[in-house]
């Protein structure tokens, strides 16, 4: 029996060529768009299942108070580390400390390349689940011992055996690969560690971090734990949440709290507003499942549509089988598996479109996603897929055309109602509103991401680059390099700084000044700069002056920014001084010598941070900034700067980044969602005209003898046309009316997370909706100036 | 006693009105009779015959099938009822468009759930008795008005029904044709003890039955 449904399934398909392409066609860009971001969904979902005891782990959190502001981040003291071991040991499996990943030049012979790593406490390979190629498993028991990442052993050594070699770090010290690991999988925290150092290493290499080994106001760490199995992370989060202030009593004024936030929640839940989680990436999860949930049921609305459409030529059928034994249920049973043989051809060909379109999606998305050919549980999961797919695209049919009477339709004097088309327009109607929200959100986004590009920031970002000098070669030489690169005639002028122009990478507190109010805890944005600084940015000066090389006394001079001048409450602040609270060993003074217009250094969505530009007396900068010579091309100025570098430090490797390359970056994660919503939209409007199409061809075939009568009575191809259409543009005119209030509630909700932005227009609704309803004239023209255009001898012939 | 009807109503209600499509009609017929039911349009003839042949209800009566009481049966047993005893011929021959000869008269063993090798036989046997085995693989659209409507009838037979109901078999052919379809009636009545209920305008083809029923209005007016 089944064999022979699916037969009269196949040869319909076959007969109505058109339709099938339209259903099939339709309903397969739907699940491919459902699959994609079903992967996309399971890759998020599944982020960190590289590490087996995943339930297990949590980075250590803090949550400080300014000023009644609540700050939290994974930044932590180094004293923190032995509190927990000391006194909490019965609740760690692990303890482990981190330094943030950060990139370091690795050298053997004459390769030297750059690669992020970090220092890490010995029981990293243990901790990390690493799995090891070469060597031994313990490879940081030995201060000076390195662990290399297959894919970095690989570029450094070739073919040669790495262990027991020693590479230089930074082109400063050896240390001697222990062993190398395989590469950690891309969807994993650490995926981008690709070399171990041993902790001790690092607290013996640097004078700061001794220094912070009592120091609990120094959150420059990260703490990485796995619990004891007999435990919960709320019970450990709830003996140690007040460890910190109660082991110093002059950082319990902020409040510090100290928590667990579980491995599970490192990648979608990983934001706090005033203290509290409030989610993260969690929420694209949501959005993108919502979008790819209502793509299916757009296409899942065509093929209803189009099936109970075309439900008068499958009625005569309907009566004969009843007529010879067939009951409802077994009629049912047939259009379901026609349904589902439909879909599973549908299914087929969205595998075929998943497998062309992943690699682009890989990139737009940045993912390294792959079909899932070998994973029994996604064949499974993607049967049951078909099979919800077929219940609810095959469902309302099958049980509207099983339901015909026989006598009716074998009489022919089957009618369908004046309501027939109801639900059939209502589905419309649903589609269509799908279709305009989208739209309307796709252009609500791009014109936020554009609004924020087009934020004056402050300095000119073009013929701008900088140069990450991470080395230990690049202190004393400032001058020297800057004479240097602007006699070679590819730069104008240069500039160091303490962390590259697009970021902030240290904030500084504990300093009063004249009109402090009582109890103000002041948070400021710490860049150490040379006296070029502005001058390179084109960084304006409002007030006072810049650095200037005349006056010796600058060298504890300030700059502050505009937002910094109001946050201080400073009328006139050119001259005052900010000074070090501390009153042991205070820092000396720094005079406030300019004010410069607010530059964008961190989220383009928000407001600029109050900031200091203090002169860098101690070649704490890790950036050259460059202007480049305007009257050159960027490529002939690179080329004359790499040779310069190379003839300084012929060890380090050339690196440079193009400042508004790097500020465009910001945008990445907006402009990602902005183009996958674009495409999805894009798909959804053609889901949706591809079943208008169908749907207006049948119509049009169902009045074909209406249309004649007129046309004898003598109505114009624009009256026809009109008629046609007129009917389908209203189901779209109450989709739009639908489609307004819910888009601008969920895109008005969505643009409160950003402190700058774009003020919602009418226009916009305007604009979404006349493009749908053009769109939709398109589509519903085509077949009905066809029609109109018929002969009408024709047409009435066909009774 | 193969099937009695008594006092069978059936009436629409259109505009207050109550128009009545059957009146009081009161009908026995055993086993092995051909009856022919005649009338002029709208006489009620084919709603009488989609009633006997259960794709139609009444409003008020009784009707016996078998010594089942129809109008107290529930849809599913009523359908497998006809699907085991009745077997349908019509105007328009109504065969599936989309399957050849011989899955057409598979169809109805399908619905009753045979096995191959079972089906294989019995339509094999039937596609020789009508000789129609060289048109087999052909589509209802490849063969004439006459040759479809012996499918029909051949589809109609091959379940094994104790009744046929023929509502206009010959309207749609030529005299020819037409006479050739009553003639294989007759024979399946005489020869193979079919029963058979035809609506027919034609005094000729009503002239093949054993009996003779006339409608008007929905009324029995002779029998």
């Amino acid at each position: 029996m089944i064999k022979n449904y699916f037969k009269i399934a196949w040869r319909n398909l076959l007969k109505n060529k058109g339709y099938s392409i339209i259903n099939v066609g339709g309903l397969a860009l739907g699940m491919a768009v459902t699959l994609i971001i079903g992967l996309w969904i399971y890759d998020e979902l599944t982020y960190n299942n590289y590490y087996g005891n995943k339930d297990k782990i949590a980075q250590v959190f803090q949550s400080q108070t300014f000023n009644g502001q609540t700050g939290t981040g994974p930044a932590i003291p180094l004293p923190l580390e032995p509190a927990l071991r000391d006194g909490y040991a019965d609740y760690f499996k692990h303890i482990m400390m981190s330094s943030w990943t950060q990139d370091s030049y690795i050298k053997y012979k004459e390769s030297n390349i750059s690669r992020p790593g970090n220092y890490m406490q010995p029981i990293a390979p243990e901790f990390l689940n690493l799995e090891i190629l070469k060597g031994e498993k313990e490879g940081l028991r030995e201060i000076n011992s390195i662990m290399l990442s297959e894919s970095t052993a690989n570029a450094l050594f070739g073919d040669e055996d790495p262990i027991g070699k020693v590479v230089k770090i930074s082109n400063q010290y050896d240390l001697m690969v222990t062993s190398v690991y395989k590469d950690i999988p891309f969807n994993n925290a650490f995926h981008d560690t690709d070399y171990i150092i041993p902790w001790d290493n690092y607290v013996a290499r640097w004078e700061w971090i001794r220094e912070s080994l009592d120091n609990w106001g120094n959150n420059s760490f990260q703490l990485f734990v796995q619990i004891a199995d007999n435990t919960t992370f709320e019970n450990v989060t709830n003996a140690i949440i007040d460890v910190k202030k109660n082991a110093d009593e002059e950082v319990e004024e902020f409040n510090p709290r100290i928590f667990l936030l579980p491995m599970e929640d490192w990648h979608l839940r990983s934001n706090f507003e005033n203290g509290k989680q409030v989610g993260g990436r969690i929420k694209y999860v949501w959005l993108f499942a919502i979008i790819g949930f209502f793509v299916l049921i757009l296409a899942c609305i065509n093929f209803m549509n189009l099936s109970t459409a075309r439900s008068e030529k499958r009625a005569k059928e309907v009566g004969i089988r009843k007529s010879i034994g067939s009951q409802k249920g077994q009629l049912v049973y047939q259009f379901l598996s026609e349904s589902f043989l439909v879909v599973l051809f549908a299914f087929v060909v969205a595998v075929l479109i998943v497998l062309l379109s992943l690699n682009g999606f890989n990139e737009l998305a940045r993912k390294e996603i792959s079909f899932p050919w070998q994973n029994a549980n996604f064949w499974l999961i993607s049967l049951g897929f078909v099979l919800f797919t077929a219940l609810l695209a095959g469902s309302y049919p099958a049980l509207y055309l099983s339901s015909f009477r026989p006598v009716e339709v074998l009489k022919g004097t089957f009618q369908t109602g004046k309501y027939s088309g109801l639900p059939r327009k209502i589905l419309v109607v649903l589609q269509f509103t799908v279709s305009v929200a989208f739209i309307i959100g796709t252009f609500i986004v791009m014109q936020q991401i554009n609004h924020a590009k087009n934020r004056p920031v402050g300095y000119e970002k073009e013929g701008l680059i900088q140069i990450p000098t991470f080395a230990e070669e690049f202190s004393g030489k400032t001058d020297l390099m800057r004479n240097e690169f602007i006699k070679s005639g590819a730069v104008i002028e240069m500039a160091t700084s303490s962390s590259p122009t697009t970021r902030i990478w240290s904030n500084r507190s504990g300093f009063t000044w004249e009109g402090k109010p009582e109890g103000f805890q002041e948070d400021l944005a710490w860049t150490e700069v040379s006296s070029e600084y502005a001058k390179t940015l084109n960084l304006k000066i409002v007030e006072g002056r810049d650095f200037s090389r005349e006056f010796a006394s600058d060298s504890l001079g300030v700059l502050i920014n505009e937002t910094a001048k109001r946050y201080l409450g400073m009328e006139n602040p050119v001259g005052k001084f900010l000074k070090d609270s501390d009153e042991e060993d205070p820092n000396p003074p720094l005079k406030i010598i300019g004010v410069v217009e607010d530059m964008i250094a961190q989220s383009p969505y928000e407001p600029v941070k109050q900031g200091v530009y203090v002169y860098d007396r101690e070649d704490n900068f890790s950036y050259y900034n460059l202007r480049l010579n305007p009257n050159k091309s960027a490529s002939q100025n690179i080329a004359i700067i790499e040779r310069v570098f190379k003839q300084h430090f012929p060890d380090i490797p050339f690196q440079y980044e193009f400042v508004d390359e790097e500020y465009g970056e910001k945008f990445a994660a907006e402009e990602r969602i902005g183009s996958l919503s674009g495409i999805f939209t894009a798909l959804a409007i053609l889901i949706s005209c591809l079943g208008l199409f169908g749907l207006t061809s049948f119509v049009a075939e169902q009045r074909t003898k209406e249309i004649g009568v007129r046309k004898v009575l003598g109505a114009t191809v624009f009256n026809v046309w009109n008629m046609l259409s007129k009917d389908f543009l209203k189901l779209v005119i109450i989709s739009c009316f639908i489609a307004v209030p819910i888009a601008y509630y969920v895109m008005n909700g969505w643009l409160q997370e950003y402190p700058y932005r774009v003020i919602l227009k009418w226009w916009i609704f305007a604009l979404a909706m006349l493009g749908a309803m053009g769109i939709t004239l398109l589509t519903v023209s085509f077949q009905a100036i066809r029609a109109a255009k018929q002969n009408p001898v024709k047409s009435l012939r066909t009774e | 006693m193969l099937l009695q009807l008594k006092n069978i109503f059936k009436w629409v209600n259109s505009g207050g009105q109550r128009i009545f499509l059957l009146k009081d009609i009161n009908l026995s017929m055993a086993e092995g009779e051909f009856i022919s039911i005649m009338g002029p349009s709208g006489s009620g003839k084919s709603t009488l015959l989609n009633v006997i042949g259960m794709l139609d209800t009444f409003d008020e009566g009784e009707y016996h099938f078998l010594n089942e009481s129809v109008h107290a049966l529930k849809e599913k047993h009523r359908s497998n009822l006809y699907k085991e005893y009745i077997g349908f011929v019509f105007q328009s021959y109504h065969l599936l468009d989309d399957l050849t000869v011989y899955e057409n008269l598979e169809m109805p063993l399908l619905y009753k759930k045979l096995k191959g090798p079972v089906r294989k036989a019995m339509v094999g046997d039937m596609l020789d008795r009508f000789g129609i085995v060289g048109k087999k693989d052909l589509f209802p659209a490849q063969l004439s008005g006459g040759q479809q409507q012996l499918v029909g009838v051949a589809r109609a037979l091959i379940a094994k029904p104790k009744l046929i109901l023929a509502d206009e078999p010959t309207g749609n052919l030529n005299s020819q044709q037409g006479e050739e379809i009553m003639k294989l009636f007759k024979k399946l009545n005489e020869e193979d003890g079919v029963t058979i209920i035809q609506v027919t305008h034609s005094e000729k083809n009503a002239a093949y039955g054993s009996r003779i029923i006339s409608l008007l209005d929905g009324r029995k007016i002779a029998d």
